[in-house]
């Protein structure tokens, strides 16, 4: 997993697509927080993270189109998988290196932390509750979009895939709410990642949430190994 | 070491390999011949445990890659077709990352790699990016990472295919250090080139093996076929040749000369055919203007296999 990993992440940064997924994601977060904090002298971390949730569905695949799609594409999957090396260790050392790289740009937009804090106040329990809440969505949509894409054939439809489940399981709650039987409106508030979030973004704690987001990413991460497993069997070939 | 048995594969509604059962014995190199799309890739990609069969099973030294993965693929170096190289990286960085994930030892990693860049002529080339790197410079790069690990077992897909002559024999010439001591299974449209490298050929169509024998006893009969001139009309030597002791048939040959006859004489195997001949010539007193042996080659095994259909081992 750890050779995986480190390939992966030296992947990210010797491409460009390391460097456009944090300068694009920076520039525009930098955006919304002038547009939101800066122009209405408001310190509201809470608020300002849970609209950069847009910017993550929109680039989160981004980072996750190369991991599988890339690989099978120019075929470098066949050196991974004809190595003594388990499925399961190369889904998470992709996914992790993926992550890394999220969690370091949204590192990076504790800039705008340390600008309110000058300004004005930063009261730690909210920011703490705020980032963790805003990590682990992040994640579970990296976890989701990896699971997409290992359904594609190349990079584009990977990533146009990723996106529209990352807005399907955004947009769950809304969907749930027009669902004439009960138990499928439940099912789909369930797996919404608004709902799950919501509590942080009104800066609660919530273990279930925490709960919910890293199981979520388990079984992800779970279910794209058997996806890619499976491809040996189907039409075209592995991975 | 390798077993492959009764291995059928399906894409959808194409059959790509029908129940294709074959043994590679330890220290042999085996050439597997066919034409484009004959199955040759699909069956190498079941062996190295990247694609699973339909039906049937796959062992490497007793372990199936699908089964025990980790353990079976221990044995495994695969070149495929397109050797698999991330542009991104430079080639000491790539042998490290495959060295790595073939599991030698990290305190080895290095003086390993180092020994595979040696030996796959890849040193001076060290620290180029793989991007950057010419076609035969590529494949090597792809033939060191299979190499990675020492496995017993080496897997190429067309190692030379897309390679300028010189390449080509520097690639071949590989091989055939390589062949020392591993066991080596290499796919080829080039007959040549099995004929050069390999002691053991199959010749795979349609998904179907058509053969499977010893390079040595291709072509091998029980009867041996001389072509002949004789400074003779037909109607006085044919008759006698058919009745000469050992002769299977003769079929005489179209020839611009009156006065000269040539022919296929077919022998059975344990005659002394040029003995015979010249005993029978020269008794009768007519000049032997030519003689040679006709021999199958290669390239007439594999048109009869692919052409007949017929299963031969």
């Amino acid at each position: 997993m750890n050779i995986i990993y480190k390939r992966d992440l030296l992947a990210y940064f010797r491409t460009p697509v390391g460097y456009v997924f944090m300068g694009v994601f920076l520039t525009l977060s930098g955006l919304i927080f002038y547009l939101y904090n800066l122009q209405n002298l408001s310190g509201d971390l809470l608020t300002f993270l849970s609209q950069l949730t847009l910017l993550v569905m929109l680039l989160c695949p981004l980072l996750t189109m190369r991991l599988i799609c890339e690989e099978r594409q120019k075929r470098t999957d066949q050196l991974i998988l004809t190595s003594p090396v388990a499925l399961g260790s190369v889904v998470t050392g992709k996914y992790l290196a993926a992550a890394t790289v999220m969690l370091l740009t949204i590192l990076l937009t504790n800039v705008y932390t340390l600008i309110i804090a000058l300004c004005g106040r930063v009261y730690m329990g909210e920011w703490f509750v705020g980032y963790l809440g805003f990590s682990l969505q992040s994640l579970a949509f990296l976890a989701l979009d990896l699971f997409v894409t290992c359904f594609a054939k190349n990079q584009m439809t990977g990533a146009i895939a990723a996106f529209g489940a990352n807005f399907l399981l955004w947009m769950a709650d809304l969907l749930a709410d027009h669902l004439p039987v009960a138990w499928m409106s439940e099912c789909l508030n369930f797996v919404s990642l608004y709902e799950r979030y919501e509590p942080f973004r009104l800066g609660q704690l919530s273990y279930s949430g925490i709960l919910f987001f890293v199981s979520f990413i388990a079984c992800c991460l779970v279910a794209a190994t058997r996806v890619m497993d499976a491809r040996r069997f189907s039409e075209g070939g592995a991975a | 070491m390798i077993e492959i048995q009764n291995v059928s594969r399906r894409y959808g509604s194409v059959q790509a390999l029908t129940n294709v059962s074959l043994k590679v014995e330890q220290g042999s190199v085996l050439g597997l011949l066919g034409q484009n799309g004959a199955g040759k890739t699909t069956l190498l990609n079941i062996l190295t445990g990247y694609l699973a069969p339909t039906e049937g099973r796959v062992l490497i030294d007793g372990c199936d890659p699908l089964l025990e993965p980790a353990q079976a693929k221990r044995y495994l170096g695969y070149l495929p077709e397109h050797p698999p190289l991330y542009d991104e990286m430079t080639v000491r960085e790539y042998l490290m990352f495959a060295a790595e994930l073939k599991g030698v030892e990290k305190r080895a990693i290095r003086a390993h790699v180092d020994e595979v860049m040696e030996l796959t002529g890849l040193t001076a080339m060290r620290s180029r990016m793989l991007g950057h790197l010419s076609k035969g410079y590529r494949q090597r790069a792809g033939m060191a990472q299979a190499l990675c690990g020492d496995p017993d077992v080496l897997v190429l897909d067309e190692p030379t295919v897309g390679l300028d002559p010189m390449q080509i024999t520097e690639i071949r010439g590989l091989i055939r250090t390589l062949g020392k001591g591993r066991t080596i299974v290499f796919s080829s449209h080039i007959l040549s080139e099995v004929q050069q490298l390999c002691d053991h050929v199959v010749i795979l169509d349609s998904g179907v093996i058509r053969l499977d024998a010893p390079l040595q006893s291709v072509g091998e009969k029980d009867e041996i076929t001389l072509l002949v001139t004789i400074a003779a009309a037909e109607s006085s030597i044919v008759s006698k040749l058919r009745q000469l002791d050992g002769v299977r048939r003769v079929t005489v040959q179209p020839t611009a000369h009156v006065d000269q006859t040539t022919a296929l004489v077919t022998f059975y195997r344990q005659n002394e055919p040029e003995r015979r001949l010249f005993g029978l010539l020269s008794n009768l007193g007519m000049p032997l203007l030519h003689l040679s042996r006709v021999e199958d080659t290669l390239e007439q095994v594999f048109m009869n296999a692919v052409s007949g259909g017929g299963k031969t081992r």
